[in-house]
């Protein structure tokens, strides 16, 4: 009886061990856990004093654009180690700020710990990068931007809101990437106007190049191309009569201008809404979402800083949803950066590149500790369509809506684009006005896209020679 | 200098904590194992062999001692680990006493230690002495009871 | 000297502590002597009692090697937090280890422990009625007494007291049920019962007023823990438990202070200056460490608050690194199952009882408080067994060991040994 009670005594003995064991295990699991997935978060917190304690002992790392124009500095006063902005607000949507008060943007907070020296690969031993006074030297950061194209792409905004992104089709580098409004990341001028500008109705701290979302318009109508020549639409030839009622709503050209037959060569150089909006019914609406989806939209963009979504926000289409958005229409945004991928994905035979904005980071000592590899990030199209595509846009600058863009001597590819805004409704001449381009067509080495807001016009006019200006700048040079 | 030498102790720490676990953990193992072992000699054989039996109050004796020990074969006794069975009594030799199995008769032999073997008080010489049923056993401090079925 | 292997664990513990006290020394400026004077006591101690054990054979030789492996990662961490308080620490082991070898003996010569139950019982309620009237409030727990300078938490000493009560009362409660008796000693066993459950609620109750959550929460596990291991009644067991789950949520709802506790563990970054402040550094400090810490001196553990009590897990992981957190974790856990394996091991009850409780008392309490800084569950004030710094928690910690200790021996001699079944067998 004694030998009975005990082993069910000791049987309930060990499922308390079995209990404190999956107890002990939990503990072990749980920190694991955290080190794993959420300490990174929690650590960037500004009630975390060690922060605070690196950089007061770090001097942060330069950022050079890619032929080592210096961008963002570190000096040296009485009171301490300063950063400053040699270009000021050229690069505030780029590089960011970095202060004491106002926290981190854009590549300064990204990049921050590679600045501060203690990014991944960045060496436990620092000792080659401290310099006579004990202080430790971050990381520089080279990035893919030629300055003299940022300039350009500002000066050619002038003082309209807008944003210019250049690329490499083939790798994905970042040329320029500028926004307007911007504002002075320097520190004594972000303090004396901070209120100001977080309250300006003019959004100056929205970077437009990477977070605007704006409706394509007719720069669109390449991708519907895409669409169509993917699905067998390729020959379509239409009646132009300058107008088409689909569903009960007119689609009419600019000026209601008729163009009689047409194919779509000629319809994508002349921008006919009639052809296109035709285009997207008869693509239909399981394609068209497969054609947004294929080219990115509704998906995360990878990048060394925030990029918003670009959005195709259908559940169900109608056929004028169908309709609108195969004109740039509709429930229809994208940002500036995308419209660029998609320029370059076209240009570089339907392979969309990762872009990317640092190009290497060089430790203080002259190691490199880091560089980036250009990376595929879809394969959208097939090189016959993005071919077929090409020469269509190189018809738009050659006898088209583009002319402006034409330089001599190059083929030069692309495509209006007037989007429709909240103005338009009152006044047409309000609308935001595109042009992508990239050339030489027959081996490109630059994409470009440029948007002005409320700036009426069919962006042939005013975007187009900004881009001309940009591609010929980079094409003389390489 | 104090950080290079911290930054290289951390992981010099970290190695030598696991190592740590990892020798308690293989003891205890070692020791479980060897419980075990004993536990399935006494099952297999059922109680068939002789063994001898400490008649001393183990508390009294400093040293840790088993109640039994189970004669299963040639084995040697003493205080060095080599032996077959190893007890840590000062007054034991390192090699002690050998208990010699052949025919199914046991023999006792002194291994020429210091303080002697004793059989039912009888000083052990050099050569092999048989046991019977109830034989006392005298070696360092211990007394032991002889039993064979 | 020993060659140091994994094969001797405990050259391995001496060789920590040179080489960490080694490494201490040159931590402060200018470098410190006592700290090395300190370190070689320690050493010398550790290895003394540790052959001590062995050779004498004083019970089970790993209770003690876990625990030195865990009191030399305290100090080494209390002293490079606080000199002064690392010396403490280091002479609160010395007397621990007195009181460790005191506990043993005194438990082993006298026979009549268990029949000492409202010894206890009164002594521990003296013990309350003294911290209420005359008690301090320190950091809002009233459960301290000061004397000259000297402060010391009785609820630690009480709980070795808890324990002795409940085994003093599972051990007699399993007599009457032997005897095949009739509805009379029934009823004695249920107001037996209902007895108990009385005293240790009103334990339970002292703490509360004390706001000492931790050690309530303890003590209510020890209980529940033991009643289910010795008491065969599922339902008395079922009962407390509903209590105990009713009166927690209605302490969240009715009691601030618990609420606070609650949202804090959920939430803590609404109030990262004010009430997560404490949980949130702790997670600051474990998160800067990397899986082999910044390395002892390195990091800013200074940063969090009660760091070298209630947080020094936080510090350990910042600067030895998580991979030093888990082996702390799995040292606490080899020394639980240590624990089990005597009470498995033990033949009486009331022996076993009060190794059951005094090993679910380490576990459950390392438990709770690692669980509360890493923030897997809400915060209490409790101390890490051998690690935090505190007399009181120290002391105690080694008399529970010293008894523990003392059962491993006992245990192994009166019922079991397998060779004592098997003699059993053959009578």
């Amino acid at each position: 009886m004694e030998g009975v009670l005990r082993m069910k005594e000791n049987k309930k003995v060990i499922n308390i061990l079995i209990v404190m064991s999956v107890l002990f295990l939990s503990l072990i699991v749980y920190i694991t856990y955290f080190e794993l997935f959420v300490k990174e978060d929690i650590i960037i917190n500004s009630y975390n004093q060690r922060q605070r304690e690196t950089e007061e002992n770090t001097v942060r790392g330069r950022i050079f654009d890619k032929n080592g124009v210096v961008l963002a500095d570190s000096t040296k006063t009485e009171t301490g180690w300063k950063r400053t902005y040699p270009y000021g607000a050229l690069y505030s949507h780029v590089i960011g700020y970095s202060s004491s008060i106002y926290g981190k943007s854009m590549l300064e907070a990204s990049y921050n710990d590679y600045l501060l020296g203690v990014g991944k690969g960045d060496s436990i031993f620092s000792f080659g990068n401290m310099d006579e006074s004990g202080m430790k030297h971050g990381d520089d950061l080279y990035l893919t931007i030629d300055h003299k194209l940022q300039k350009l792409a500002e000066q050619g905004l002038g003082d309209r809101n807008g944003a210019v992104v250049a690329m490499n089709p083939k790798t994905g580098e970042i040329l320029a990437l500028a926004s307007k409004p911007a504002f002075d990341p320097n520190e004594d001028r972000l303090g004396a106007n901070w209120q100001a500008m977080v309250e300006s109705e003019n959004h100056i701290f929205l970077p437009r190049a990477t977070q605007g979302l704006y409706t394509p318009g007719s720069t669109f109508k390449t991708v519907i191309s895409a669409g169509a020549l993917e699905n067998g639409l390729g020959d379509l030839v239409i009646e132009d009569n300058g107008t088409v009622v689909i569903d009960g709503k007119p689609f009419s050209n600019t000026g209601k201008k008729a163009y009689g037959e047409i194919g779509m060569k000629e319809a994508l150089a002349v921008s006919s809404n009639v052809f296109f909006s035709q285009v997207g019914v008869k693509l239909g609406e399981d394609k068209l979402k497969e054609l947004a989806r294929k080219f990115g939209l509704e998906k995360d963009i990878p990048f060394d800083i925030p990029v918003s979504k670009s959005r195709f926000s259908y559940d169900h289409m109608e056929e004028t949803d169908m309709a609108a958005v195969a004109i740039g229409q509709g429930k229809l945004m994208l940002t500036p950066l995308h419209m660029a991928m998609i320029t370059s994905c076209i240009a570089n035979n339907g392979v969309m590149m990762k872009p990317y904005l640092v190009s290497r980071i060089v430790s203080h000592d002259g190691k490199e500790v880091k560089a980036t590899e250009p990376s595929v990030l879809y394969d959208v199209i097939s090189p016959q369509t993005a071919g077929a595509i090409k020469l269509m846009m190189r018809e738009v600058v050659e006898s088209g809506t583009g002319k402006s863009a034409a330089i001599e001597g190059v083929n030069v590819a692309g495509k209006t684009g007037s989007a429709e805004n909240e103005l338009t409704a009152k006044q047409e001449d309000k609308n935001h006005t595109w042009f992508i381009a990239f050339a030489p067509v027959e081996n490109p080495k630059i994409a470009v896209a440029v948007i002005m807001e409320y700036s009426g016009s069919t962006g042939g006019k005013l975007a187009a020679p900004v881009a001309r200006e940009i591609i010929k700048a980079y094409l003389d040079k390489s | 200098m104090y950080e290079m030498l911290s930054s290289i102790m951390k992981y010099i720490f970290i190695t030598i904590i696991y190592l740590f676990i990892y020798g308690i953990i293989r003891l205890i193992y070692l020791d479980i194992s060897s419980m075990g072992a004993k536990g399935k000699q006494v099952l297999k054989k059922g109680g068939k062999l002789p063994y001898i039996k400490l008649i001393n109050r183990r508390e009294n004796l400093g040293f840790k001692v088993e109640e039994t020990y189970i004669i299963d074969g040639n084995m040697e006794l003493g205080r060095s680990n080599k032996n077959d069975i190893v007890i840590k009594d000062p007054y034991v030799s390192g090699k002690h006493l050998k208990f010699i199995m052949k025919d199914g008769k046991v023999s006792v032999q002194d291994m020429g230690s210091t303080n002697g073997s004793f059989v039912n008080g009888m000083r052990l010489g050099s050569d092999p002495v048989y046991l019977e049923d109830g034989d006392k056993i005298h070696i360092g401090q211990m007394d032991f009871l002889y039993v064979e079925k | 000297m020993l060659i140091v292997s994994y094969k001797r664990p405990v050259s391995l513990v001496l060789l920590a502590d040179i080489l960490a006290f080694g490494l201490l020394f040159f931590y402060r400026e200018p470098h410190d002597f006592y700290i090395l004077g300190a370190g070689l006591l320690v050493i010398g101690l550790i290895a003394g009692t540790y052959l001590l054990i062995v050779k004498k054979g004083l019970g089970d030789e790993y209770l003690f090697l876990i625990v030195s492996m865990l009191t030399s990662i305290g100090f080494i961490m209390i002293y490079r937090l606080n000199r002064e308080l690392g010396f403490k620490q280091i002479i609160w082991f010395f007397g621990g280890i007195g009181l460790f070898f005191a506990s043993y003996f005194v438990y082993i010569r006298i026979k009549i422990w268990d029949k000492l139950m409202y010894v206890y019982a009164f002594a521990s309620f003296g013990l309350f009625l003294i911290t209420l009237v005359f008690g301090s409030t320190i950091k809002g727990s009233t459960n301290w007494i000061v004397i000259k300078g000297f402060s010391f938490q009785p609820s630690e000493l009480i709980k070795i007291l808890f324990i002795f009560t409940l085994a003093c009362y599972f051990n007699h409660s399993d007599q009457i049920f032997l005897n095949a008796l009739t509805l009379k000693l029934k009823q004695i066993k249920l107001k037996g019962r209902i007895a108990l459950m009385v005293i240790v609620y009103m334990f339970m109750g002292f703490l509360l007023m004390q706001r000492d959550w931790g050690t309530a929460l303890l003590f209510f596990i020890i209980y529940i823990t033991m009643m289910y291991a010795f008491d065969s009644n599922m339902k008395f067991l079922l009962l407390n438990s509903l209590i105990a789950a009713l009166g927690g949520v209605a302490g969240y709802f009715a009691l601030y202070h618990i609420r606070v506790r609650v949202e804090t563990w959920l939430n803590p970054w609404t109030d990262i200056s004010g009430k997560g402040y404490q949980i949130t550094q702790s997670l600051f400090a474990i998160g800067s460490g990397g899986f082999f810490g910044t390395g002892l001196g390195m990091g800013r553990p200074d940063f969090i608050p009660e760091v070298t009590t209630d947080f020094i897990f936080s510090a350990i992981c910042e600067e030895m690194g998580i991979f030093g957190g888990v082996a702390v974790v799995l040292l606490y856990f080899i020394l639980a199952y240590r624990g089990f394996k005597i009470v498995l091991n033990t033949g009486d009850r009331f022996k076993k009882a009060v190794a059951l409780g005094i090993t679910c008392m380490f576990g459950f309490q390392t438990f709770i408080i690692i669980g509360g800084v890493i923030k897997l569950i809400p915060l209490t004030g409790i101390t890490l067994p051998f690690i935090s710094y505190g007399g009181s928690s120290l002391t105690t910690s080694f008399i529970a060991l010293g008894i523990l200790q003392a059962i491993s021996k006992l245990g192994d001699q009166d019922g079991g040994s397998i060779a004592d079944e098997r003699e059993q067998e053959s009578h």
